[in-house]
């Protein structure tokens, strides 16, 4: 199976990047593995709790591509500067279930185990 | 196929954002996994002049970066610097300066492309 990664660098709902992101992994997980890596203002997608109201809530929609089999990891340095801590495991309570604090190497590890990256970064 | 080189692309000035420095600091992390080229276009080139002191913004000297990485190879787009009045101006010495074409075979030569 092929392996598409696709980098984010924006926060939920201050542009449509986390929602393309969300339908082009929706979409790619029937033909890919896919790993996404949460990068800079990324990190606050899948914190719990949000409430939208008007839009679809982000965080449950990448908790959602977690649970079908994405890979999802959010920059260690990125989220402890905005505080998000993780446990030893990576997990963080502030955290939907399935997505991980990890260290950056897992980006340039992700980059070059992949056939396709999608950079939505603005 | 896997990939073995990236491009990280920047157009913002260094020191507006954390984008340089997140840029920077995927770079490095890149390094010893893949071939690596960071590309400097627009605003982003202040990042190769020489002398930058950021102690008054309380962030990192991000040319101490590109001095601390001498095997990043950083090319800077010479028509964003001349266009800026910066031609004359002393840059960073790791920093390769490349006109259009240049820069835009270093983008393509590349397997992967990621701006930020």
């Amino acid at each position: 199976m092929k392996t598409l990664t696709i980098i984010l660098a924006g926060g939920p709902y201050i542009s449509e990047d986390a929602m393309m992101a969300y339908k082009i992994a929706d979409a790619a997980l029937n033909r890919y593995h896919v790993n996404i890596f949460l990068y800079l203002d990324a990190v606050h997608i899948p914190r719990r709790g949000q409430d939208p109201a008007i839009f679809a809530n982000e965080g449950e929609l990448f908790a959602d591509l977690a649970e079908r089999g994405a890979v999802i990891r959010a920059c260690s340095r990125c989220a402890a500067a905005r505080g998000y801590l993780a446990e030893e495991d990576g997990t963080s309570r502030d955290y939907h279930e399935g997505i991980k604090i990890s260290s950056l190497y897992d980006l340039p590890d992700m980059i070059s185990e992949s056939d396709g990256v999608i950079s939505l970064c603005r | 196929m896997p990939m073995r080189s990236v491009f990280y692309l920047l157009d913002s000035a260094p020191y507006g954002s954390e984008k340089a420095f997140g840029l920077l600091n995927a770079a490095a992390a890149s390094l010893g996994k893949m071939e690596v080229t960071v590309g400097l276009y627009g605003d982003a080139v202040y990042l190769a002049l020489r002398g930058q002191d950021s102690k008054g913004l309380g962030v990192p000297n991000l040319a101490e970066i590109l001095y601390a990485y001498g095997e990043m190879r950083v090319v800077a787009h010479e028509p964003s610097l001349a266009d800026r009045g910066l031609f004359s101006e002393g840059l960073v010495e790791t920093v390769e300066l490349v006109d259009e074409e240049a820069f835009l075979e270093a983008m393509e030569g590349s397997d992967c492309l990621i701006p930020l």
